[in-house]
């Protein structure tokens, strides 16, 4: 990969995540004083690390981010990824990641998404990214949803089908609970 | 029959809060990395197979009714 993609913003899923300057945010931890920010441009939406805080943050199912992020000190060798936390004990599931070696302080860029329909909308997922060089480390993390309702995925239905007929299922092997034992 | 009744208690009440835990995330009551997601399932499959059990004694019970002409 380039090496434009060496500071911890960058655009996936829709949205620029970035770990920012000192710790006021509780969900942002740095060492090497990283900054980051991201605008949508159809939906105006403007997103910056330092002030997410816990706030879940609705983006569009699809949009073109600008994002630009820095670092106080050249990084020299780095390396990054972002993942999506799933439910314990499995962990995170990575989405993209980075590595390589630059003398720049700064960078900025625009990534253009769509999101595919299986991908619920309107689900809390959170999105965690870390970075680290030679001057220490960002990590953070944002809580998003994609805007729509939850039948604008085909996994919804399916789900909802499957949670009646496997309750159905076991009703039936239950059933014997529900009828009385007259006393002989 | 027992067996095979908790077994299948198990499963289905494994099957059955999963999908309901889907359900929560789906429509965003609680979040992908909540632990309510990995809790309900196992809560199912412990639960489905007590209900299982307990279905299956029930079961004998009423199958020794019939067979002494007792009405169910």
């Amino acid at each position: 990969m380039s090496r434009a993609r060496w500071l911890a913003p960058a655009a996936v899923m829709g949205v620029v995540l970035v770990a920012a300057a000192g710790k006021a945010a509780a969900h942002v931890d740095t060492t090497d004083g990283c900054k980051g920010s991201g605008t949508f441009r159809q939906s105006g939406l403007a997103v910056d690390a330092a002030e997410i805080g816990d706030k879940v943050v609705v983006i569009p199912r699809s949009d073109t981010v600008d994002w630009q992020g820095s670092v106080t000190a050249p990084p020299g060798a780095y390396s990054g990824r972002i993942s999506v936390d799933l439910p314990p004990p499995f962990g995170a599931l990575s989405i993209d990641s980075w590595k390589g070696n630059s003398q720049a302080t700064s960078n900025a860029g625009s990534k253009t998404y769509n999101l595919p329909k299986l991908v619920p909308a309107g689900a809390e997922f959170k999105v965690e990214g870390t970075h680290t060089d030679e001057n220490g480390f960002c990590t953070g993390y944002v809580n998003l949803k994609i805007d729509g309702g939850p039948f604008d995925s085909p996994l919804t239905p399916v789900s909802l089908v499957a949670t009646v007929a496997s309750g159905a299922g076991l009703f039936g092997v239950i059933r014997p609970l529900f009828k009385k034992v007259v006393a002989a | 029959m027992k067996v095979g009744r908790a077994i299948a208690g198990a499963v289905l009440g494994l099957l059955f809060l999963l999908f309901v835990a889907v359900d929560l995330v789906l429509f965003g009551v609680v979040p992908l990395n909540s632990v309510v997601v990995t809790i309900l399932p196992a809560i199912g499959l412990v639960l489905g197979a007590v209900l299982g059990v307990l279905a299956g004694n029930r079961s004998a019970q009423l199958h020794t009714q019939v067979q002494n002409g007792s009405p169910v």
